[in-house]
């Protein structure tokens, strides 16, 4: 392991914060008021201010879910949350227009490096908004529209008008309808018929003061025949005390279309990452997730797919380590609602030193959806007895024609494995992560290979130790 | 605390997701109301009165003790023989209890008919240390017939339960059937099938936990629905912190003959140990065109045909029980049902 990697262990790797320099913050709490003031602030169209209003008094009136980790949820203290803070005054289009000490943050994730290299387009959200936003300019030639989601809302009011909300209403759950409230930030896309974007988009999401609330909205539109690939990234500083993280995100594939969105999310362990995503895959559409769950306290995430025409397509790729004091409560739901769509769903997740990993998953398939076909896959590994793996599948098949299956198991790594590695020179440590980044490769094999390569080092991070 | 001050529990638990309370008390939902008793015949093993001293806290468990009913308790020292009971529910609402002591190696199997309009049925069983117990448990209830089952069943150090259902009678069966594993060697085989004919709604809960190590547990559940009928099938297993060296399986499949029939699985999983083996698998589907095509090629006729796969099908849940007076018994009972079906 190299020198850096070897400082950075026993501590959060992305655990540093800078000073907070805010333009504007709002007091810490949650009110009809503020919800109003941040409509305001932004300036938008009425029909948003009434639906945020909306949706906040959903929230009041819904219970907390009684499923999950109830213990965890119940600590939440939504008046000790700041739901909005702007730390830029504009969104540049430069790096070098960035404010200095947002700019240091982002240089140190190694963002404009990236983007230089193998990006079509970055968003890199602070706090509540988008700091600096940029799109290669071919892909912009080609009609395609990447936009922070307050941008998007200023300049495309009828595209987000007609789609915001359709895919995940703020009823949805409690969480959807604290996001529909609060939202800021988050990116808008729409790619026009027949477009390729053939590199990936970025955004990336980092939260930097004590107790922030980010609550970004992404609605990602791809037209018919289209395609697009979108890569997130989340980190947040290690704080004593807790931050909350609840995006939703909706996509959205027209026919033909194809939405592939991955994720690594590394927040760190005092953020409650709460997220709703859920995407509509039309006639032959195909969306895919591809999920990585390695930070937070508590993650309850289920990437959804809707497959509502005829032919469409769901793949959902997810991992999930949950270490110390972390619970990963992630899975995968997929609704079969037409005839001949298929999905194909693997989950793989690793408890070590006490951590709860979840599969929570859901398949659905409707009485009119005729030969459809599904796949369910869960592997999960236990490092050591202090730790737990639950898994929560449900099936519900409405239509006899329907071929289904899931696989499950739970064990721990083969004293074989290991054994034909250490007989070969590798120490007991060398060969456990060897086993571990094997375990997790069907994941990182579908990431664009700067992520594979990032996330296998944070895996080797996070199992440093775990031998003894 | 009595029925009457519980409350009716929400549908997102998820033992009551797909077939709530309300659905499975007889009458109206706040009431305990006046019941008959089921009657037992015991062939080849004393039996006696039970003083029923439930301490569950579960609703139906607690309903069913209000309700009263008849109770029987068997203490059995077995040396291989095989006990039959025969239970007989009729009249609006039967209800029964049932109690098993378990020493020694014996099978019991346990044919449930009648015409009853609701019947409720609860078994506790105890199968002491090194104590082998065959369970088979043959639902015939008249087409009509409501059930509301529970079993609870406890295996000691070093003995074992094989335990298998055949569920072919009622309208509207729910069955709730806990295990526990509470010495190291002690094991489960469990098998369940299930056929749902006309608008049929079969429930099955079924939880095993294992408390120690080196125990081990294996479910099969098989169900093969035609008409409207619905088949619903969640597991819990759990694995105790501390049970390493326990060897756990579930597999949940079900066979859809019709447009209409439905089926849901749900085989959750919840481990705290790390030297643990623990899997389970759920799979859906219709019946494989190429056996039908074979079957017919050879001169049966389409009904024909699908009643032999889905009879191959059903009995295939049985293969990994031990105890042949068992699996023959559900096996003749599987195959007399589905021949009577083809009748029809």
């Amino acid at each position: 392991m190299s020198e850096e990697a070897l400082e950075a262990v026993g501590d959060y790797r992305y655990g540093f914060h800078d000073p907070e320099n805010a333009t504007i913050r709002f007091d810490k709490g949650l009110s009809e008021q503020v919800v109003r003031d941040i409509s305001a602030l932004k300036d938008e169209p009425q029909w948003m201010t009434d639906m945020r209003v909306k949706a906040y008094r959903h929230f009041e009136e819904r219970a907390m879910p009684d499923w999950g980790n109830c213990n965890l949820l119940e600590s939440i203290n939504f008046e000790n949350v700041t739901y909005f803070l702007r730390s830029s005054d504009q969104t540049e289009k430069n790096w070098d227009d960035v404010p200095d000490d947002i700019k240091n943050t982002f240089d140190r994730l190694g963002i404009p490096e990236a983007e230089q290299k193998w990006l079509g387009g970055v968003t890199a959200q602070y706090e509540s908004e988008a700091v600096y936003h940029s799109i290669r300019e071919d892909l912009e030639e080609q009609g395609v529209i990447f936009l922070d989601m307050d941008t998007g809302l200023k300049t495309h009011p009828e595209l987000v008008k007609k789609f915001f909300g359709t895919v995940v209403p703020h009823s949805d759950n409690k969480f959807s309808a604290l996001n529909t409230a609060v939202w800021s930030g988050g990116s808008f896309i729409y790619v026009p018929k027949g477009v390729h974007v053939e590199m990936p988009v970025q955004a990336y999401f980092r939260i930097n003061a004590k107790n922030m609330g980010q609550f970004e909205r992404t609605l990602i539109i791809a037209d018919e025949g289209s395609s697009i690939h979108y890569v997130e990234g989340c980190t947040a500083p290690s704080y004593s005390t807790d931050s909350l993280h609840s995006a939703v995100v909706e996509l959205i594939a027209m026919e033909g279309a194809k939405i592939r969105y991955s994720t690594v999310q590394n927040w760190s362990n005092n953020v409650y990452n709460l997220v709703t995503k859920r995407g509509v895959a039309h006639k032959n559409a195909t969306v895919e997730w591809v999920d990585g769950n390695i930070g937070s306290k508590l993650t309850m995430k289920y990437p959804s797919v809707l497959l509502k025409g005829e032919g469409a397509h769901a793949e959902v790729i997810s991992v999930a380590y949950a270490g110390d004091g972390q619970h990963q409560d992630a899975g995968a739901k997929v609704h079969h609602l037409a005839p001949n769509t298929t999905s194909n769903i693997l989950s793989k997740s690793i408890s070590k030193n006490g951590g709860r990993s979840s599969y929570r998953g859901m398949l659905q398939v409707m009485p009119k959806a005729t030969g459809c076909r599904s796949k369910v896959v869960c592997d999960a590994l236990i490092l050591d007895d202090a730790s737990r793996s639950d898994t929560y599948p449900t099936m519900e098949i409405g239509n006899a024609t329907a071929d289904l299956e899931h696989e499950a198991s739970v064990s721990k790594v083969s004293s074989d494995q290991l054994f034909y590695l250490m007989s070969r020179g590798f120490t007991e440590e060398e060969a456990m992560g060897l086993i571990v980044n094997g375990f997790f490769e069907p994941f990182t094999r579908e990431l664009p290979m700067e992520y594979a390569v990032e996330l296998n080092k944070l895996l080797e991070l996070e199992m440093e130790g775990s031998i003894g | 605390m009595s029925y009457q001050q519980m409350a009716v529990p929400p549908r997102s638990a998820h033992l009551w997701r797909y077939t709530p309370w309300p659905r499975v008390h007889p009458t109206k939902v706040e009431e305990v109301p006046q019941a008959d008793g089921i009657q037992f015949s015991i062939e080849g093993q004393d039996a006696n009165a039970f003083q029923r001293a439930s301490d569950s806290d579960e609703i139906a468990r607690v309903f069913l003790d209000e309700l009263g009913g008849t109770s029987y308790r068997l203490d059995i020292k077995g040396n291989g023989q095989v006990i039959h009971v025969r239970a007989r529910a009729s009249g609006h609402i039967a209800v029964g209890h049932l109690n098993l002591n378990v020493k020694g190696d014996v099978t019991v199997l346990l044919h449930l008919t009648g015409e009853a309009g609701w019947c409720g049925l609860h078994i506790t069983g105890n199968v002491n240390p090194n104590g082998n117990l065959g369970y088979g448990f043959i639902n015939e209830l008249d087409a009509n017939t409501k059930l509301l089952r529970c079993e609870d069943w406890l295996v000691e150090r070093d003995a074992s339960l094989e335990s298998a259902t055949l569920s072919v009678g009622g309208f509207n069966c729910k069955s709730d059937l806990r295990t526990t594993l509470n010495g190291t060697g002690s094991s489960i085989r469990q098998a369940i099938t299930a056929h749902g004919q006309g608008a049929r709604h079969d429930d099955h809960h079924i939880e095993i936990h294992h408390l120690h190590g080196h125990t081990d547990s294996d479910l099969v559940t098989n169900a093969a629905c035609s008409g409207s009928s619905h088949f619903v099938a969640t597991g819990l297993l759990t694995i105790a912190e501390g049970a390493d060296g326990s060897d756990a399986g579930q597999v949940f499949r079900n066979l859809l003959l019709s447009e209409k029939a439905r089926a849901e699985a749900i085989p959750e999983l919840e481990v705290l140990a790390d030297d643990v083996s623990a899997a389970h698998g759920a799979a859906s589907a219709p019946i494989d065109p190429s056996q039908l095509h074979y079957l017919m090629s050879r001169g049966l006729s389409r009904e024909e045909s699908e009643s032999m796969i889905v009879n191959g099908f059903l009995i295939d849940a049985f293969s990994n029980l031990k105890n042949e007076a068992l699996t023959e018994q559900v096996r003749t009972r599987l195959t007399v049902h589905l021949e009577c079906e083809l009748k029809r």
